[in-house]
């Protein structure tokens, strides 16, 4: 790594963060942890402004609400000092204590308590419905992927083919729908129109009365409640892999050493599979974890069509509940989560792609 | 080859990228085919071992390849048999081997790829042979092996994808353009070693270059192509000391001399013909400084001159001789001394 | 004394121009089946969402002994949950949702003009920040902090939502402005412009935005879809007070009025999501239709 300049006297006093970040800025990966960082703090930073500053704050409207539910028992600085209890901020502060006190429970993950359960902290109650959204999104995700991927291979050796103009008009047919719309008709034709799906008893995560647990019954059980779901993510989400790989893979064949490859005699099949396709993929890897970002959004409506109480169906509840604490906890985690999954594509990329990342470059 | 026309098919029409090309290569030969860019060298190139790209169609001819004894077409090759011909018969290198290795994959993953292809079974086995090969071409193989192609220098690049080529011992080793994308130190070590390795293992080669000192180098045989035809073939000495189609003379003149006065420089006028619709009468008519209204009335046909194998399309071959022998300038070989 | 620098148009020129243009725009277009189904949709549906209502009478009151009935000659749509004809409401449906729709990417649009171009011709600390925040909008979960954004500030007017919208969408076309504008600043006829003192606006505006046309026209499509995804996405879920009759808002009620469940309500819910898919399937088409033109080697893939 290159060193850090000695510095002769600056005439600015000023922190110069290029200075101080130099050396490290060079390194990809430590870059994205930086990046990283900086996003999840933006995030918070403009969450807290949100939540505290605005004219009709959601606080102000709580101690309102607190006040008047008490029939004026409550003073003014007790119903503040509730609510900052609920909110995990601290309202006699100054704004900038406020501020850095906000973010030091954060990094407890002490994101305040419901205003509703009172009590139950809101990080209690998104963890308790974190994995079923993880479970349905995560499958929906790799399924779409995976078959996604393959069919946009075949697509592209078989280009202009009736097989590649199916696949990819259809691709992009479903992909410009929005996926709500889909699983609205989803549940038009196949539930109630005719009656191929039992809709009520495919409501919720898992059947009422069933204990989560690792043992085959519920697991079952748990595939049948997220099946559903996990459908409308996969066929929203197939266009798009379809017509990236299929891009991908058409430059990909169009390289050199994919005509050095046949030159010298290499199977179709080996060079499908490890020269086109592996080249093809990997920019498509780090899509995947970003996508991760787009479903966690769309997952809420989806939720809320099927009743599947997931993360997203939490926060509707929460914002026609004026929960506050729980709308301002979901947001920083999803966001937090879709970091972390951004910071995971980087990282593998790198370690992916054998240029990157190496102290690489010719020798002799 | 025999007679080779091969077209690309675009939305304006055929390009006929190589019209009628006929030679004969035998066995330790060395053959170079010149030319400028879009001449249709490389295009010829690839269809010998049918790798043209999409959207070209070899209209008529034959490649017959002789082992044994047995003679086959390689136009007629089913898909197996093909691939078979590839490498272990013909093995092509190709131009800027910048990107010719899968850049995610290990040179010794493509070493072995390519000896799986082939039925060499055993990593040992493969590993030795490797080892053996890029010793040949003075490599390291606990160097090259593990790296991945952006680690290596586009000399060495250029030494291994020679080393890959002779891995099944072919009789025949195109190489398109070897040293056009390297420096001149490294030009020179790959001539050499071009030349060892030859030696020591005695196959044929197609070079296909616009560099004529390569020629010079390595040539025993050489062909002029100008606009997807042969426009002169002979033994390298004939064509660099007594050439006959305006077109070669045109070429040697244009290389500067290394040594002694610069002497006279000569560009050749004007740009190559549209391959699509082309002038009726010789191609080159119109940038010819000996053309007359003869030559723009039909496509002249490769006629022998001075010795049978020697073979020139123009019908003012003699003009030629008779221009060269009383030029002024020195020699143009000598050009290259 | 001032040189001029363009030979002055005639006003025949001036008039003519824009018309042989699009002329041979359509011509262009008329060649590829996909984009010019797409532009024919695009235009019948902005037809129907704008011009049509100017004609059809607005059927408002509700009639309860028509409630759900299924298609026929009076109602050719059928009826909703209040007796009211499903057709009118769908040709009136598409004002509200196209108009914030072709807002937003407007607003998104001139954002990422902007700030794209100031961030590449200014540079610096400027062009440091401005790229830091697009990255973060661009992580940010879009949908989420919609919710969360209309759940707190309640957005009542259009353009207030229009605006919120706006400002979700506009990371990636700032992303390529500023690099196209950054790749041009160096060149030749920028030079030229600069040293004839033309100013910087007239630079970006005239020399080098129209070379852009084509991503910032498409960017202005694909922005419309998003904005038609999240907009009737925060509808359904009832997050955006209620007031007219739209094609999202049809939706809402069906969801909540159950009218999902009936099968005598199909058409009720089939006709604004069919409306609205059609809307999506044809702005996407027209969009690529516009890709392959501007992208010559495309053309005849």
């Amino acid at each position: 790594m290159t060193a850090v300049p000695v510095a002769t006297k600056q005439l600015s006093a000023r922190w110069n963060p290029r200075r101080f970040f130099g050396p490290y800025w060079r390194h990809p990966i430590a870059r994205a942890f930086l990046k990283a960082a900086l996003t999840i703090w933006v995030t918070t930073t403009i969450t807290f402004f949100l939540i505290r500053l605005m004219p009709g704050s959601p606080v102000e409207l709580k101690i309102d609400e607190l006040i008047q539910s008490s029939n004026g028992a409550l003073t003014y600085e007790d119903a503040r000092a509730i609510a900052s209890g609920l909110f995990a901020i601290d309202l006699n502060a100054p704004l900038h204590e406020q501020y850095l006190s906000f973010m030091w429970s954060l990094v407890r993950l002490d994101v305040g308590k419901s205003f509703l359960s009172s009590g139950t902290s809101v990080t209690s109650i998104i963890l308790a419905v974190l994995p079923w959204t993880l479970f349905s999104v995560g499958t929906g995700l790799l399924l779409s992927f995976i078959v996604g991927i393959g069919l946009g291979l075949l697509a592209a050796y078989r280009r202009n083919s009736l097989f590649d103009r199916v696949v990819s008009t259809g691709g992009s047919f479903i992909s410009s729908v929005p996926n709500y719309l889909i699983a609205i008709m989803l549940i038009l034709f196949l539930g109630v129109q005719t009656n191929i799906i039992n809709f009520t008893s495919m409501r919720g995560a898992y059947s009422p009365g069933m204990q989560p647990s690792f043992y085959l019954d519920f697991i079952g059980d748990l595939f049948y409640h997220a099946a559903l779901p996990i459908s409308i993510y996969f066929l929203t989400q197939i266009g798009h892999w379809i017509l990236s790989m299929r891009s991908a893979t058409l430059s990909a064949l169009e390289e050199d050493y994919v005509t050095a490859a046949r030159a010298r005699g290499l199977s179709d099949g080996r060079i499908r599979t490890a020269y086109v396709g592996r080249n093809a993929v990997l920019p498509l890897v780090t899509q995947l974890a970003i996508s991760v970002g787009f479903i966690v959004g769309g997952a809420a409506i989806i939720e809320q069509i099927f009743a599947y109480q997931g993360v997203g169906l939490k926060l509707l509840d929460a914002v026609r509940q004026r929960d506050y604490p729980v709308i301002q906890g979901i947001v920083l985690l999803t966001t937090i989560a879709v970091v972390i999954a951004n910071l995971a594509a980087d990282l593998l990329y790198s370690k992916l792609d054998p240029r990157i990342g190496r102290a690489g470059g010719a020798a002799g | 080859m025999r007679g080779l026309s091969i077209d690309y098919l675009t939305r304006r029409g055929a390009v006929h990228a190589v019209r009628d090309v006929s030679f004969d290569l035998e066995k330790s030969e060395t053959l170079a085919i010149i030319g400028e860019s879009g001449s249709g060298k490389t295009t010829l190139a690839v269809g010998l071992i049918r790798l043209s790209p999409r959207g070209t169609k070899v209209t008529k001819g034959e490649i017959l390849y002789t082992k044994d004894g047995v003679t086959s077409d390689v136009r007629k090759l089913d898909d197996d048999d093909l691939r078979e011909y590839r490498w272990a018969e013909c093995a092509m290198v190709f131009q800027a081997a910048l990107n010719s290795f899968n850049p995610v994959i290990t040179i010794w993953e493509q070493f072995l790829d390519t000896a799986r292809a082939h039925g060499m079974a055993g990593k040992r086995r493969v590993r030795d042979r490797a080892g053996e090969l890029l010793d040949l071409v003075h490599l390291d193989a606990r160097r090259v092996l593990p790296a991945f192609q952006h680690e290596l220098s586009g000399g060495m690049k250029q030494r291994v994808l020679i080393a890959l080529a002779l891995m099944l011992e072919p009789q025949l080793v195109i190489l398109d353009e070897p040293t056009t994308a390297l420096d001149i130190l490294t030009q020179r070590s790959i001539i050499d070693l071009l030349r060892q390795l030859r030696q020591r293992l005695g196959f044929s080669m197609i070079f296909i270059s616009h560099d004529l000192s390569l020629a010079a180098e390595l040539a025993d045989r050489m062909i002029t192509m100008y606009a997807g035809r042969v426009v002169e073939h002979a033994k390298v000495e004939d064509m660099f000391y007594r050439p006959r189609h305006p077109y070669s003379l045109g070429l040697l003149r244009a290389v500067p001399r290394v040594s002694g006065a610069l002497g006279n420089i000569t560009s050749i006028p004007g740009s190559p013909p549209d391959l699509i619709r082309l002038p009726v009468g010789c191609s080159y008519a119109p940038r010819c400084p000996f053309a007359i209204d003869a030559c723009r009335e039909a496509d002249p046909p490769l006629l022998a001159v001075d010795t049978p194998q020697h073979e020139a399309a123009c019908i003012r071959w003699r003009h030629v001789a008779e221009v060269l022998r009383s030029d002024a300038d020195v020699p143009v070989a000598e050009k290259l001394a | 004394m001032t040189i001029a620098i363009y030979a002055r148009p005639t006003l025949g020129q001036r008039v003519a121009g824009p018309f042989v243009a699009s002329v041979e725009f359509l011509r262009l277009l008329s060649k590829r089946p996909v984009g010019f189904a797409g532009f024919i949709g695009c235009v019948f549906f902005l037809f129907l969402a704008f011009v049509a209502p100017l004609f059809v009478p607005l059927k408002n009151d509700p009639s309860l002994a028509e409630i759900y009935q299924t298609p026929s000659l009076a109602h050719p749509l059928g009826t909703d949950f209040q007796g009211k004809d499903v057709l009118n409401q769908i040709v009136y449906g598409g004002r509200d949702i196209l108009t914030i729709a072709i807002l937003a990417a407007f607003f998104s649009t001139t954002i990422a003009i902007t700030f794209g171009s100031i961030a590449a011709t200014v540079g610096g600390r400027v062009d440091a920040a401005i790229v830091a925040i697009t990255d973060v909008i661009l992580t940010v979960p879009q949908l989420v902090l919609l919710i969360a954004v209309a759940a707190i500030l309640r957005p009542t007017s259009f353009l207030f939502l229009a605006v919120i919208l706006a400002l979700l969408q506009w990371s990636s076309l700032l992303r390529q402005i500023r690099s196209q504008v950054l790749s041009l600043k160096e060149r030749d006829y920028v030079e030229a412009a600069r040293s004839l003192d033309l100013g910087l606006p007239h630079i970006i505006f005239r020399e080098m935005l129209p070379s852009m046309r084509s991503y910032i026209a498409i960017h202005f499509i694909l922005a419309m879809t998003q904005a038609m995804y999240a907009q009737v996405g925060i509808i359904i879920l009832g997050l955006v007070p209620i007031s007219g009759t739209n094609w999202g808002i049809m939706l809402y009620f069906a969801q909540g009025q159950g009218a999902l469940f009936f099968r005598d309500s199909l058409w009720y819910i089939l006709s604004p999501i069919l409306a609205i898919v059609l809307v999506q399937l044809s702005l996407v088409s027209f969009a690529s239709g516009l890709e392959e033109i501007f992208n010559p080697r495309l053309r005849g893939a």
